[in-house]
């Protein structure tokens, strides 16, 4: 079905202000690529659930294609009883998308099987980003999807309520150019964390494993001056630092200098 | 860029006079310009006085887009300030005007705005502030329930 078969209004009776000026208020008139424009800044929740179910035309826009190749299902959900019914409308946004997907964040209830499921269908996929709150998806699982997935890029984790094999994941996705791992809240003082390895243990895997990282965005990090200086060794062409609430950093000695003189855009603050 | 003026004339007969570096923000207009660099008054039919207005000032504001991470943050805080006081018929106005006028940069501001306002509403408030009628037969809304059957029992998810 294309989007002017849809839009075929019956109008124009008479030819006074007064029509215009209906015509105005009248959004079922608005030209679908218009209508395209608006709902595509929409989340895939919000279509799914609510615009789609407007009127026909809008409908068929959303069941366009190219509406799906960047998908946003982050939602503010927080209950685990809806993480099921969260997953299936995922799988049929990227349904939708007809293998076009090209960038995809799937809120906090990634799963292994949901990322298999992802990852089997769009191989064109460029970035990926994940929350992890719940314990649904492992770190096999993960290094899976990414494996299947020769275009990811940018890599996005937050909240992640295991400890995760970033060396496992840098193999599996040698070419990634962004990553951005948020560590803050409540999971990062979990039992879990406090007794895992130092501090600089995720620092210290990620310079081993993602050579070509070009951006890296890290948040809630314990990381210290030894990983710092140990990314900056290992990412040799890291153009874009930023670094939030990491309150173990000093940044003793020339490391600061060291910072803004090698990276183009660094950023270190306690927000 | 030289000064020059053109005089841009609304559908309903108002007239304004613009810098032609304002003017050429009007991608319609560059257009026209390029194709006879003589024209100096130009009709836009399709747009009123009031909302060509509103079109110029977001042009003469964004006239020079300068690269400066404080100048961009002013600009976005001008645009949210300028995107408040229109009610969402005005809205609607200027994205048909935007497209007309062929202005990219206001074109998204304001499928932002208005994609921002409707976020968080059901498709009964959707259809009521923006006027728009459900015109789904009962077969269709039948067919619609059929494929959100996410809403029920996740075993019902169309496999593709």
């Amino acid at each position: 079905m294309t989007i002017s078969a849809v839009s075929k209004k019956k109008r124009r009776t008479s030819s006074t202000s007064q029509m215009k000026d209906e015509e105005a208020r009248n959004w079922a008139d608005l030209p679908s690529e218009l209508t395209y424009l608006i709902l595509i800044r929409l989340s895939g929740i919000d279509i799914l659930d609510n615009a789609q179910k407007v009127c026909r035309q809008w409908r068929c826009v959303c069941k366009d294609p190219s509406m799906w190749q960047k998908i946003d299902m982050r939602s503010r959900i927080r209950n685990e009883r809806m993480l099921d019914r969260l997953a299936s409308m995922c799988r049929h946004a990227v349904d939708r998308s007809q293998g076009g997907l090209v960038e995809i964040h799937v809120g906090s209830f990634a799963s292994d099987d949901l990322l298999d499921y992802i990852a089997d269908r769009s191989r064109n996929l460029r970035s990926l980003g994940l929350g992890m709150c719940f314990p649904r998806a492992t770190n096999p699982g993960l290094v899976d999807t990414i494996t299947k997935l020769p275009l990811l890029e940018t890599l996005e984790v937050s909240h992640s309520c295991l400890i995760l094999d970033f060396k496992a994941i840098g193999q599996a996705c040698p070419q990634l150019k962004t990553f951005k791992l948020n560590s803050s809240g409540r999971f990062w003082s979990s039992r879990n964390f406090r007794n895992s390895r130092n501090d600089d243990y995720y620092a210290l895997e990620i310079a081993e494993s993602m050579p070509e990282l070009r951006h890296l965005y890290l948040y809630g990090n314990k990381l210290s001056d030894i990983g710092l200086n140990a990314i900056l060794n290992g990412c040799p062409h890291l153009e874009h630092l930023e670094l939030h609430k990491c309150f173990k950093l000093k940044l003793v000695g020339d490391l600061e200098k060291r910072c803004y003189e090698r990276i183009k855009y660094f950023r270190h603050t306690n927000k | 860029m030289s000064s020059n003026k053109i005089v841009l004339t609304s559908s309903d007969g108002e007239s304004f006079e613009v810098e032609e570096v304002v003017a050429r923000k009007l991608q319609i207009v560059g257009h026209m310009l390029e194709d006879d660099c003589v024209i100096n008054e130009i009709p836009l039919q399709n747009v009123t006085g009031d909302i060509l207005s509103m079109v110029i000032e977001y042009c003469k504001t964004h006239v020079d887009e300068e690269e400066s991470e404080e100048a961009q943050t002013k600009l976005k805080t001008w645009d949210e300030e300028f995107m408040k006081k229109f009610d969402i018929k005005t809205l609607l106005q200027i994205i048909l005007a935007a497209n007309y006028l062929n202005v990219k940069g206001l074109l998204d501001l304001v499928s932002q705005t208005i994609a921002d306002t409707i976020k968080d509403y059901t498709p009964e408030q959707i259809r009521e502030v923006f006027g728009v009628e459900n015109d789904y037969t009962e077969e269709e809304e039948a067919e619609v329930r059929k494929e959100n059957a996410w809403a029920f029992d996740e075993a019902d998810t169309p496999k593709p």
